[in-house]
Protein backbone atom coordinates (compact mmCIF):
# COMPACT_ATOMS: atom_id res chain seq x y z
CA UNK A 1 0.00 0.00 0.00
CA UNK A 2 1.49 3.16 -1.29
CA UNK A 3 1.37 6.16 1.60
CA UNK A 4 1.64 9.55 1.18
CA UNK A 5 4.66 9.89 3.68
CA UNK A 6 7.95 11.44 2.39
CA UNK A 7 10.98 9.73 4.51
CA UNK A 8 13.43 12.36 6.12
CA UNK A 9 14.43 13.02 9.80
CA UNK A 10 13.34 16.56 10.08
CA UNK A 11 12.30 17.59 13.96
CA UNK A 12 8.50 17.96 12.10
CA UNK A 13 9.26 13.93 11.21
CA UNK A 14 10.23 12.94 14.52
CA UNK A 15 7.38 14.74 16.38
CA UNK A 16 5.25 12.32 18.19
CA UNK A 17 2.15 11.82 15.88
CA UNK A 18 -0.76 13.00 18.13
CA UNK A 19 0.30 16.32 19.69
CA UNK A 20 1.48 16.94 15.42
CA UNK A 21 -2.61 16.55 14.58
CA UNK A 22 -3.77 19.16 17.65
CA UNK A 23 -1.16 21.44 16.88
CA UNK A 24 -2.26 21.34 13.23
CA UNK A 25 -6.03 21.34 14.42
CA UNK A 26 -5.34 24.68 16.47
CA UNK A 27 -3.93 25.97 13.57
CA UNK A 28 -6.58 25.69 11.20
CA UNK A 29 -8.90 26.87 13.58
CA UNK A 30 -7.29 29.91 14.23
CA UNK A 31 -7.11 30.64 10.48
CA UNK A 32 -10.22 29.95 9.76
CA UNK A 33 -11.80 31.89 12.90
CA UNK A 34 -9.89 34.64 11.63
CA UNK A 35 -11.10 34.77 8.44
CA UNK A 36 -11.45 38.56 8.31
CA UNK A 37 -8.08 39.70 9.82
CA UNK A 38 -5.32 40.82 6.74
CA UNK A 39 -2.52 39.78 8.58
CA UNK A 40 -3.94 35.86 8.78
CA UNK A 41 -3.16 34.95 5.34
CA UNK A 42 0.38 36.51 4.72
CA UNK A 43 1.19 35.06 8.25
CA UNK A 44 0.08 31.30 7.76
CA UNK A 45 1.38 31.14 4.28
CA UNK A 46 4.76 32.32 5.97
CA UNK A 47 4.06 29.72 8.44
CA UNK A 48 3.63 26.64 6.04
CA UNK A 49 6.37 27.77 3.42
CA UNK A 50 8.78 27.66 6.73
CA UNK A 51 7.20 23.99 7.42
CA UNK A 52 8.13 22.89 4.14
CA UNK A 53 11.15 23.94 4.38
CA UNK A 54 11.99 22.97 8.03
CA UNK A 55 10.92 19.49 7.36
CA UNK A 56 13.41 19.17 4.30
CA UNK A 57 10.53 18.56 1.84
CA UNK A 58 11.69 21.97 -0.07
CA UNK A 59 9.66 24.41 -2.24
CA UNK A 60 9.31 21.87 -5.11
CA UNK A 61 7.04 19.66 -2.85
CA UNK A 62 4.77 22.66 -1.86
CA UNK A 63 4.58 23.41 -5.47
CA UNK A 64 3.06 19.97 -6.14
CA UNK A 65 0.82 19.96 -3.23
CA UNK A 66 -0.40 23.77 -4.75
CA UNK A 67 -0.28 21.94 -8.50
CA UNK A 68 -2.58 18.95 -7.16
CA UNK A 69 -5.27 21.57 -5.59
CA UNK A 70 -5.23 23.33 -9.44
CA UNK A 71 -8.73 22.12 -10.39
CA UNK A 72 -9.83 22.71 -7.01
CA UNK A 73 -8.42 26.85 -6.92
CA UNK A 74 -9.85 27.20 -10.65
CA UNK A 75 -13.19 26.44 -9.73
CA UNK A 76 -13.58 28.12 -6.10
CA UNK A 77 -11.90 31.43 -8.14
CA UNK A 78 -14.32 31.11 -10.25
CA UNK A 79 -17.70 30.72 -8.67
CA UNK A 80 -16.22 33.16 -6.14
CA UNK A 81 -15.42 35.78 -8.97
CA UNK A 82 -18.76 35.82 -10.32
CA UNK A 83 -20.64 36.14 -6.31
CA UNK A 84 -17.77 38.31 -4.07
CA UNK A 85 -15.58 41.34 -5.08
CA UNK A 86 -12.07 39.92 -6.59
CA UNK A 87 -9.99 40.15 -3.44
CA UNK A 88 -12.20 38.57 -1.01
CA UNK A 89 -12.63 35.99 -3.58
CA UNK A 90 -8.84 35.44 -4.00
CA UNK A 91 -8.34 35.41 0.31
CA UNK A 92 -11.10 33.09 0.39
CA UNK A 93 -8.99 30.80 -2.42
CA UNK A 94 -5.84 31.64 -0.82
CA UNK A 95 -7.07 30.20 3.47
CA UNK A 96 -8.68 27.03 1.79
CA UNK A 97 -4.88 26.50 -0.17
CA UNK A 98 -3.16 27.48 2.53
CA UNK A 99 -5.06 24.75 5.57
CA UNK A 100 -5.02 22.22 2.55
CA UNK A 101 -1.15 22.73 2.01
CA UNK A 102 -0.46 22.59 6.06
CA UNK A 103 -2.73 19.52 5.92
CA UNK A 104 -0.82 17.50 3.83
CA UNK A 105 2.26 18.39 5.72
CA UNK A 106 1.39 16.79 8.66
CA UNK A 107 0.13 13.56 6.25
CA UNK A 108 3.85 13.90 4.69
CA UNK A 109 5.82 13.40 7.74
CA UNK A 110 3.93 11.35 9.63
CA UNK A 111 3.96 7.22 8.82
CA UNK A 112 0.79 5.38 9.12
CA UNK A 113 1.71 3.05 11.61
CA UNK A 114 2.26 5.73 13.99
CA UNK A 115 -0.71 7.57 13.27
CA UNK A 116 -2.93 3.98 13.69
CA UNK A 117 -0.97 4.23 17.31
CA UNK A 118 -1.77 7.76 18.22
CA UNK A 119 -5.61 6.44 17.02
CA UNK A 120 -5.68 3.86 19.31
CA UNK A 121 -4.04 5.89 22.59
CA UNK A 122 -6.56 8.77 21.72
CA UNK A 123 -9.75 5.73 21.35
CA UNK A 124 -8.09 4.70 25.28
CA UNK A 125 -10.45 6.92 27.53
CA UNK A 126 -13.67 5.90 25.58
CA UNK A 127 -12.86 2.16 27.10
CA UNK A 128 -15.19 2.51 29.91
CA UNK A 129 -18.38 3.35 27.27
CA UNK A 130 -17.38 -0.15 25.52
CA UNK A 131 -15.15 0.70 23.02
CA UNK A 132 -11.63 -1.71 22.37
CA UNK A 133 -9.02 0.47 20.74
CA UNK A 134 -7.00 -2.28 19.82
CA UNK A 135 -9.94 -3.82 18.14
CA UNK A 136 -10.26 -0.65 16.18
CA UNK A 137 -6.25 0.04 15.41
CA UNK A 138 -7.12 -4.18 14.35
CA UNK A 139 -9.54 -3.16 12.09
CA UNK A 140 -8.18 -0.38 10.65
CA UNK A 141 -4.87 -2.95 10.03
CA UNK A 142 -6.60 -5.27 8.18
CA UNK A 143 -8.54 -2.87 6.15
CA UNK A 144 -5.26 -1.81 4.73
CA UNK A 145 -4.22 -5.28 3.88
CA UNK A 146 -7.24 -6.32 2.40
CA UNK A 147 -7.20 -3.58 0.19
CA UNK A 148 -4.80 -5.30 -2.45
CA UNK A 149 -6.70 -8.21 -2.32
CA UNK A 150 -10.15 -6.40 -3.46
CA UNK A 151 -8.51 -4.68 -6.08
CA UNK A 152 -6.42 -8.18 -6.86
CA UNK A 153 -10.24 -9.33 -7.66
CA UNK A 154 -11.18 -5.97 -9.41
CA UNK A 155 -8.36 -6.92 -11.68
CA UNK A 156 -9.27 -10.83 -12.46
CA UNK A 157 -13.16 -10.01 -12.85
CA UNK A 158 -12.03 -7.33 -15.06
CA UNK A 159 -9.45 -9.50 -17.16
CA UNK A 160 -12.15 -13.13 -17.35
CA UNK A 161 -14.78 -10.51 -18.86
CA UNK A 162 -12.71 -8.72 -21.18
CA UNK A 163 -11.62 -12.69 -22.10
CA UNK A 164 -15.00 -13.54 -22.78
CA UNK A 165 -16.30 -10.16 -24.56
CA UNK A 166 -18.45 -9.22 -21.87
CA UNK A 167 -19.22 -5.88 -21.75
CA UNK A 168 -18.43 -3.40 -19.11
CA UNK A 169 -21.32 -2.36 -17.18
CA UNK A 170 -21.24 -1.35 -13.61
CA UNK A 171 -23.38 -4.00 -12.82
CA UNK A 172 -21.74 -6.62 -14.60
CA UNK A 173 -18.32 -5.62 -12.32
CA UNK A 174 -19.61 -4.93 -9.57
CA UNK A 175 -22.01 -7.98 -8.47
CA UNK A 176 -19.50 -10.54 -8.73
CA UNK A 177 -17.00 -8.44 -7.02
CA UNK A 178 -19.33 -8.07 -4.59
CA UNK A 179 -19.89 -11.71 -4.13
CA UNK A 180 -16.38 -12.94 -4.67
CA UNK A 181 -15.07 -10.03 -1.57
CA UNK A 182 -17.95 -11.08 0.94
CA UNK A 183 -16.71 -14.88 0.37
CA UNK A 184 -12.96 -13.51 1.02
CA UNK A 185 -14.87 -11.42 4.19
CA UNK A 186 -16.33 -14.81 5.71
CA UNK A 187 -12.52 -17.09 4.88
CA UNK A 188 -10.37 -13.99 6.88
CA UNK A 189 -13.69 -14.46 9.82
CA UNK A 190 -12.45 -18.18 9.86
CA UNK A 191 -9.31 -17.84 9.90
CA UNK A 192 -9.06 -15.12 12.74
CA UNK A 193 -11.69 -17.56 14.54
CA UNK A 194 -9.26 -20.25 14.26
CA UNK A 195 -6.58 -18.64 15.48
CA UNK A 196 -8.10 -17.42 18.60
CA UNK A 197 -9.47 -13.69 17.53
CA UNK A 198 -12.71 -13.60 19.62
CA UNK B 1 -11.08 -8.98 21.52
CA UNK B 2 -12.54 -9.02 25.29
CA UNK B 3 -14.51 -5.66 24.82
CA UNK B 4 -17.72 -4.86 26.32
CA UNK B 5 -19.25 -4.52 23.39
CA UNK B 6 -19.70 -8.00 21.95
CA UNK B 7 -18.97 -7.68 18.00
CA UNK B 8 -18.91 -11.37 15.63
CA UNK B 9 -15.71 -11.38 13.78
CA UNK B 10 -17.81 -11.60 11.22
CA UNK B 11 -19.54 -9.02 10.73
CA UNK B 12 -15.39 -7.03 11.50
CA UNK B 13 -14.37 -8.71 8.43
CA UNK B 14 -17.28 -7.43 6.56
CA UNK B 15 -16.80 -3.97 7.60
CA UNK B 16 -13.28 -4.00 6.89
CA UNK B 17 -13.65 -5.81 3.47
CA UNK B 18 -16.23 -3.32 2.47
CA UNK B 19 -14.23 -0.65 3.43
CA UNK B 20 -11.54 -1.95 0.90
CA UNK B 21 -14.38 -2.10 -1.89
CA UNK B 22 -15.00 1.75 -1.49
CA UNK B 23 -11.57 2.51 -1.68
CA UNK B 24 -10.86 -0.10 -4.77
CA UNK B 25 -14.20 1.60 -6.10
CA UNK B 26 -12.31 4.92 -6.43
CA UNK B 27 -9.35 3.40 -8.62
CA UNK B 28 -11.09 2.78 -11.90
CA UNK B 29 -11.08 6.44 -13.37
CA UNK B 30 -12.78 9.21 -11.37
CA UNK B 31 -15.16 11.26 -13.42
CA UNK B 32 -13.97 14.72 -12.69
CA UNK B 33 -16.93 17.31 -13.41
CA UNK B 34 -16.43 21.19 -14.08
CA UNK B 35 -12.61 20.20 -13.61
CA UNK B 36 -13.24 18.25 -10.18
CA UNK B 37 -13.40 20.34 -7.20
CA UNK B 38 -15.28 17.54 -5.91
CA UNK B 39 -15.63 14.76 -8.28
CA UNK B 40 -17.93 12.19 -8.99
CA UNK B 41 -16.62 8.54 -8.77
CA UNK B 42 -17.82 4.73 -8.38
CA UNK B 43 -16.89 5.93 -4.95
CA UNK B 44 -20.27 6.66 -3.97
CA UNK B 45 -21.52 3.80 -5.29
CA UNK B 46 -19.76 1.87 -2.45
CA UNK B 47 -21.00 4.32 -0.14
CA UNK B 48 -24.73 3.65 -1.54
CA UNK B 49 -24.32 -0.18 -1.06
CA UNK B 50 -22.50 -0.64 2.01
CA UNK B 51 -26.13 0.85 3.65
CA UNK B 52 -27.99 -1.14 1.37
CA UNK B 53 -26.35 -4.28 1.99
CA UNK B 54 -24.19 -4.12 5.59
CA UNK B 55 -27.14 -2.46 6.89
CA UNK B 56 -27.20 0.44 9.28
CA UNK B 57 -24.49 -0.09 11.53
CA UNK B 58 -22.14 -2.44 9.82
CA UNK B 59 -22.39 -0.03 6.52
CA UNK B 60 -21.93 3.75 8.82
CA UNK B 61 -19.11 1.77 10.26
CA UNK B 62 -17.34 0.76 6.60
CA UNK B 63 -17.28 4.09 5.84
CA UNK B 64 -16.44 5.64 8.89
CA UNK B 65 -13.31 3.01 8.08
CA UNK B 66 -12.62 4.31 5.09
CA UNK B 67 -12.62 7.54 5.85
CA UNK B 68 -10.69 6.76 8.90
CA UNK B 69 -7.87 5.39 6.86
CA UNK B 70 -8.06 8.43 4.73
CA UNK B 71 -7.53 10.65 7.60
CA UNK B 72 -4.39 8.66 8.41
CA UNK B 73 -2.71 9.16 5.06
CA UNK B 74 -3.95 6.62 2.23
CA UNK B 75 -4.47 8.40 -0.94
CA UNK B 76 -7.97 5.95 -1.13
CA UNK B 77 -9.76 9.10 -2.33
CA UNK B 78 -11.13 9.38 -6.04
CA UNK B 79 -8.23 10.58 -7.72
CA UNK B 80 -5.47 9.37 -5.32
CA UNK B 81 -6.90 12.25 -2.43
CA UNK B 82 -6.18 11.86 1.02
CA UNK B 83 -5.08 13.00 4.47
CA UNK B 84 -6.12 15.22 6.97
CA UNK B 85 -6.07 17.97 4.02
CA UNK B 86 -9.43 16.18 2.54
CA UNK B 87 -11.18 16.64 6.23
CA UNK B 88 -10.76 20.39 5.97
CA UNK B 89 -11.82 21.13 2.34
CA UNK B 90 -14.88 22.18 0.77
CA UNK B 91 -15.67 18.36 0.61
CA UNK B 92 -15.33 17.52 4.38
CA UNK B 93 -19.27 18.00 4.70
CA UNK B 94 -19.79 15.42 1.88
CA UNK B 95 -17.48 12.90 3.46
CA UNK B 96 -19.05 13.19 6.98
CA UNK B 97 -22.57 12.71 4.73
CA UNK B 98 -21.28 9.84 3.60
CA UNK B 99 -21.28 7.77 6.76
CA UNK B 100 -24.73 9.25 8.03
CA UNK B 101 -26.19 8.62 4.84
CA UNK B 102 -24.91 4.74 4.45
CA UNK B 103 -26.53 4.66 7.99
CA UNK B 104 -30.35 5.95 6.62
CA UNK B 105 -30.07 3.53 3.09
CA UNK B 106 -29.26 0.64 5.50
CA UNK B 107 -32.19 1.78 7.92
CA UNK B 108 -34.64 2.45 4.86
CA UNK B 109 -33.52 -0.65 2.68
CA UNK B 110 -33.81 -2.72 5.74
CA UNK B 111 -36.48 -1.87 7.42
CA UNK B 112 -38.42 -4.83 9.24
CA UNK B 113 -37.01 -7.14 6.67
CA UNK B 114 -33.68 -8.65 5.24
CA UNK B 115 -35.28 -8.85 1.90
CA UNK B 116 -34.31 -5.48 -0.39
CA UNK B 117 -37.10 -4.37 -2.76
CA UNK B 118 -36.42 -1.77 -5.71
CA UNK B 119 -38.53 1.34 -4.15
CA UNK B 120 -37.29 0.58 -1.17
CA UNK B 121 -33.94 0.19 -1.98
CA UNK B 122 -34.28 3.47 -4.61
CA UNK B 123 -36.01 5.31 -1.70
CA UNK B 124 -32.95 4.73 0.71
CA UNK B 125 -30.58 6.06 -1.52
CA UNK B 126 -32.32 8.77 -2.78
CA UNK B 127 -32.88 9.52 1.21
CA UNK B 128 -29.60 8.53 2.45
CA UNK B 129 -27.24 8.69 -0.64
CA UNK B 130 -28.31 12.34 -2.06
CA UNK B 131 -30.55 14.34 0.79
CA UNK B 132 -28.68 13.52 3.91
CA UNK B 133 -25.31 13.81 1.91
CA UNK B 134 -26.30 17.02 0.60
CA UNK B 135 -27.71 17.90 3.65
CA UNK B 136 -24.30 18.07 5.34
CA UNK B 137 -22.24 18.37 2.21
CA UNK B 138 -23.34 21.89 1.09
CA UNK B 139 -23.51 24.16 4.60
CA UNK B 140 -19.89 22.78 5.00
CA UNK B 141 -18.65 23.71 1.60
CA UNK B 142 -20.62 27.24 2.14
CA UNK B 143 -18.85 27.30 5.03
CA UNK B 144 -15.37 26.74 3.67
CA UNK B 145 -15.60 28.53 0.52
CA UNK B 146 -18.05 31.76 2.08
CA UNK B 147 -20.36 31.73 -0.13
CA UNK B 148 -23.72 31.56 0.63
CA UNK B 149 -26.03 28.28 0.90
CA UNK B 150 -28.02 29.22 -1.90
CA UNK B 151 -24.84 29.61 -4.16
CA UNK B 152 -23.45 26.86 -3.06
CA UNK B 153 -26.50 24.61 -3.64
CA UNK B 154 -26.77 26.11 -6.87
CA UNK B 155 -23.39 24.78 -8.04
CA UNK B 156 -23.90 21.63 -6.33
CA UNK B 157 -26.69 20.56 -9.12
CA UNK B 158 -24.32 19.76 -11.27
CA UNK B 159 -23.76 16.41 -9.50
CA UNK B 160 -27.52 15.26 -9.31
CA UNK B 161 -27.40 13.70 -12.69
CA UNK B 162 -24.80 11.45 -11.65
CA UNK B 163 -26.50 10.96 -8.14
CA UNK B 164 -29.12 9.96 -10.35
CA UNK B 165 -27.40 7.49 -11.84
CA UNK B 166 -25.83 5.96 -8.89
CA UNK B 167 -29.17 5.15 -7.33
CA UNK B 168 -30.18 3.51 -10.21
CA UNK B 169 -27.14 0.82 -10.64
CA UNK B 170 -27.44 0.90 -6.70
CA UNK B 171 -30.82 -0.57 -7.24
CA UNK B 172 -29.77 -2.46 -9.92
CA UNK B 173 -26.77 -3.92 -8.29
CA UNK B 174 -28.47 -5.29 -4.60
CA UNK B 175 -31.42 -6.82 -6.39
CA UNK B 176 -28.89 -8.37 -8.56
CA UNK B 177 -26.76 -9.70 -4.99
CA UNK B 178 -29.81 -10.29 -3.81
CA UNK B 179 -30.40 -13.14 -6.15
CA UNK B 180 -26.90 -14.36 -6.87
CA UNK B 181 -25.86 -14.34 -3.24
CA UNK B 182 -28.28 -13.41 -0.02
CA UNK B 183 -26.12 -14.04 2.27
CA UNK B 184 -24.73 -10.90 1.73
CA UNK B 185 -27.28 -9.69 3.32
CA UNK B 186 -27.28 -11.44 7.13
CA UNK B 187 -25.52 -11.12 9.85
CA UNK B 188 -22.76 -12.85 10.11
CA UNK B 189 -23.59 -15.25 12.57
CA UNK B 190 -26.73 -15.93 11.00
CA UNK B 191 -25.45 -15.79 7.55
CA UNK B 192 -25.43 -19.32 7.01
CA UNK B 193 -29.14 -20.08 8.37
CA UNK B 194 -30.25 -17.23 6.26
CA UNK B 195 -28.85 -19.06 3.05
CA UNK B 196 -31.10 -21.77 4.07
CA UNK B 197 -34.14 -19.71 4.40
CA UNK B 198 -34.00 -17.65 1.68
CA UNK B 199 -37.40 -17.64 -0.09
CA UNK B 200 -35.55 -16.33 -3.12
CA UNK B 201 -33.72 -19.60 -5.23
CA UNK B 202 -30.12 -18.86 -5.91
CA UNK B 203 -29.35 -18.43 -9.14
CA UNK B 204 -26.01 -19.09 -10.11
CA UNK B 205 -24.59 -17.77 -13.38
CA UNK B 206 -26.34 -14.88 -14.32
CA UNK B 207 -23.94 -12.23 -12.89
CA UNK B 208 -21.06 -14.29 -12.05
CA UNK B 209 -18.20 -13.20 -14.19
Amino acid sequence: MIALYRPGASAIHRAPAGPKVLVFIAITLAITLSAHSAWMLPAAAVLVVAGYLIAGLGLGELAAQVVALRWLIVVMLVTQLVFLPALVALANTGRVVVVIALAALVTLTTRVPALLDATERTLAPLRRFGVNPAGVGLLLAMTITTIPVIAGLAGSIREAQRARGVPVRATTFVVPLLVLSLKHSDDLADALAARGVE
Amino acid sequence: MGSRIRVDIRDVTRIAVFAAIIAVLGIPGAIPVFGGAVPITAQTLGVMLAGAVLGRWRGAAAVAVFEALVFLGLPLLSGGRGGIGVFVGPSAGYLAGWIFGAFVIGAIVRAGTRRPTWWRTALGCVVGGVVVVYALGIPVQALVTQLSLAQTALSSTVFLPGDILKVVVTTLITLALWRAYPRAFGRGSEASALAERADSPVQQGANTP
